[in-house]
């Protein structure tokens, strides 16, 4: 109860004043700021590690071909397998621009994720779903939506359940989960970190006349220090999975079920 | 009387409700904890079992992870609501 | 190693306590707050029903789960910028650097596979030959002790023959030269026995007698 009284209200810590353009639909806050410094970073590493192919790599070049084998061995391949070494670009840019953004959680001084904010995980959902819709579509022709939602095998009295069903989770429940699971995590993690640091400065800093509150206040602060590295884990999982999904979604658009 | 109620009914009501809906997000994540656990602890063991498999299985663990925490998530997304 | 784990705990703590600072710092605007509390004093005329309910559509946060919409063009837009550069530009040549690097490493590794094999059957070569030498040496050392053997045998076969006749030879000498001195010993024992049996029985006996008796008893001597 306290510690809820204590919160600032949520807007303080999601809603972010807009930095240029006014509260009009092209208002540019701190989000949309974050979103273009990860993808500076991304192109910086990826740029200046694929500039100059020394043959023994060192430095920035061993980090992006180590990340781009990455996901090429446990995305690309492992969810694809051969065919999916085409795909690994698309895969790699999503999952170190997610997890750049991702990061920004436990940066100091910044210390938020801009995924933490429903609408980059959304349109990033919203691409994937349109892109292993687009690959049904150029695979199976217009095909792919019926064989999509009609698994083979199934009675005929069983259809009319099954199909419904499988028409929800694969076009509407699909998008929704990717985009709501990188946001409900990066929104709890950043809830948690800010709780723990919340408490911390209450017992530590403006109650510090009682000694009660200088015993504990080393205990919410070894908290945020745990969980700033627990974040760290979530951060890498996350992009992760996202990337890992979205690579499952198209494979399983390439080919019908038979 | 009436108005007793009105006032208790307006100035608890935003913290009745959100205390409610964390005690629904808290029963809503009950059951895809256990599905996640199971799902997590038979990969495992598929893993161990055969280690050659590894890449398949954790590819199908996060499938179905997914598939059970998207539950938990839609408990979650309803506290906002 | 101890030194690398302090930093790593020390970063932590430091991110952690920056973490503080950092917590509050964003908000609404300032015309949406200046227009919540004139809305609320408006609302403070009308009974206390609507004062709350002002109060609390006042505070109440806006839904996370709400989309900003600004937010999401530009999220769009810089995951396509990034998806752009890095698929046209970036990961092409990355890639190309990857597979020549496996290119070449794969050339080496077949080079390096051809050249041991080459030195394998070379090695191989080697070995025949310094087998066939070495099989050739054999015969020759055979061949030598067997000639060595054949010369030992025949010097001691003739060594032997030699000492044999040698041998031999002494024994005939030996035999002749004790025939000789045998007979030599005879003659002269007959003549002395003669002279003696002469000189003892000159008187008795006639030459006939003399002479027969001398014969047995040389006889008798010479069994």
């Amino acid at each position: 109860m306290i510690v809820a009284s204590l919160l600032p209200n949520i807007n303080e810590l999601f809603d972010w004043r807009s930095l240029a353009g006014g509260d009009t639909l092209l208002a540019f806050n701190k989000t949309a700021l974050m979103a273009f410094v990860s993808t500076a970073i991304c192109i910086a590493i990826f740029w200046t590690g694929s500039r100059k192919q020394a043959l023994v790599p060192t430095g920035i070049q061993n980090v992006a071909e180590m990340g781009y084998d990455m996901i090429e061995e446990n995305v690309s391949v492992a969810a694809m397998g051969e065919e999916g070494k085409g795909w690994t670009p698309y895969f790699a840019t999503l999952f170190f621009w997610i997890f750049f953004i991702n990061i920004w959680s436990i940066i100091p001084g910044i210390q938020f994720p801009a995924t933490a904010r429903i609408a980059i995980p959304l349109i990033l959902a919203l691409l994937s779903w349109a892109t292993f819709i687009g690959v049904g579509l150029i695979r199976q022709g217009p095909a792919y939506f019926w064989n999509s939602i009609n698994p083979p095998g199934v009675p005929i009295a069983l259809k009319f359940l099954v199909v419904p069903i499988e028409f929800f989770s694969k076009f509407l429940m699909r998008p929704f989960s990717l985009a709501v699971r990188l946001f409900a995590n990066m929104t709890a993690g950043h809830l948690i970190l800010t709780i723990f640091a919340i408490m911390t400065n209450e017992l530590l800093i403006v109650h510090s006349s009682g000694l009660y509150q200088v015993i504990f206040a080393p205990l919410p602060f070894l908290g945020l220090v745990a969980f700033t590295g627990f974040e760290v884990l979530v951060a890498v999982l996350q992009a992760y999975i996202f990337t890992i999904l979205t690579a499952v979604y198209v494979s399983e658009s390439m080919h019908a079920e038979h | 009387m009436h108005t007793v109620i009105t006032l208790l009914a307006n100035d608890l009501g935003p913290s009745l409700k959100s205390g409610l809906g964390s005690i629904g997000y808290g029963l809503a994540a009950i059951g895809p904890g256990i599905g996640i656990g199971m799902i997590v602890g038979n990969s495992v063991q598929a893993m161990a079992r055969q280690p050659e498999m590894s890449g398949t299985v954790r590819t199908t663990m996060f499938l179905g992870i997914a598939f059970a925490e998207a539950l938990a998530l839609i408990g979650f997304v309803l506290t906002f609501i | 190693m101890r030194i690398r784990r302090l930093l790593v705990v020390a970063l932590i703590v430091g991110v952690s306590s920056a973490a503080m600072s950092s917590v509050a710092g964003a908000s609404g605007t300032v015309e949406e707050d200046r227009a919540c509390v004139e809305k609320v004093a408006d609302a403070k005329q009308t009974p206390d029903g609507e004062f709350y309910k002002a109060l609390d559509n006042c505070r109440k946060a806006k839904s996370l789960i709400v989309p900003a919409v600004s937010e999401m063009l530009w999220g769009g837009l810089a995951f396509l910028i990034v998806a752009g550069v890095l698929m046209k530009f970036a990961f092409p040549s990355l890639r190309k650097g990857i597979k020549a690097r496996e290119e070449k490493i794969r050339s080496d590794l077949e080079g390096a596979e051809q050249s041991r094999i080459e030195a394998e059957a070379e090695r191989s070569r080697y070995e025949a030959q310094i087998g066939d030498a070495r099989s050739e040496a054999n015969g020759i050392i055979e061949e030598a002790r067997r000639d060595a053997d054949r010369v030992r045998k025949d010097l001691l076969a003739k060594a032997e023959s030699d000492s044999a006749e040698v041998r031999q030879r002494a024994n005939e000498d030996l035999q002749l030269a004790r025939d000789r001195a045998l007979s030599d010993v005879q003659q002269q024992v007959t003549d002395i026995s003669i002279g003696l049996a002469e000189k003892i029985v000159e008187h008795n006996l006639d030459p006939a007698t003399q002479q027969a008796l001398v014969e047995s008893y040389i006889n008798s001597v010479d069994r």
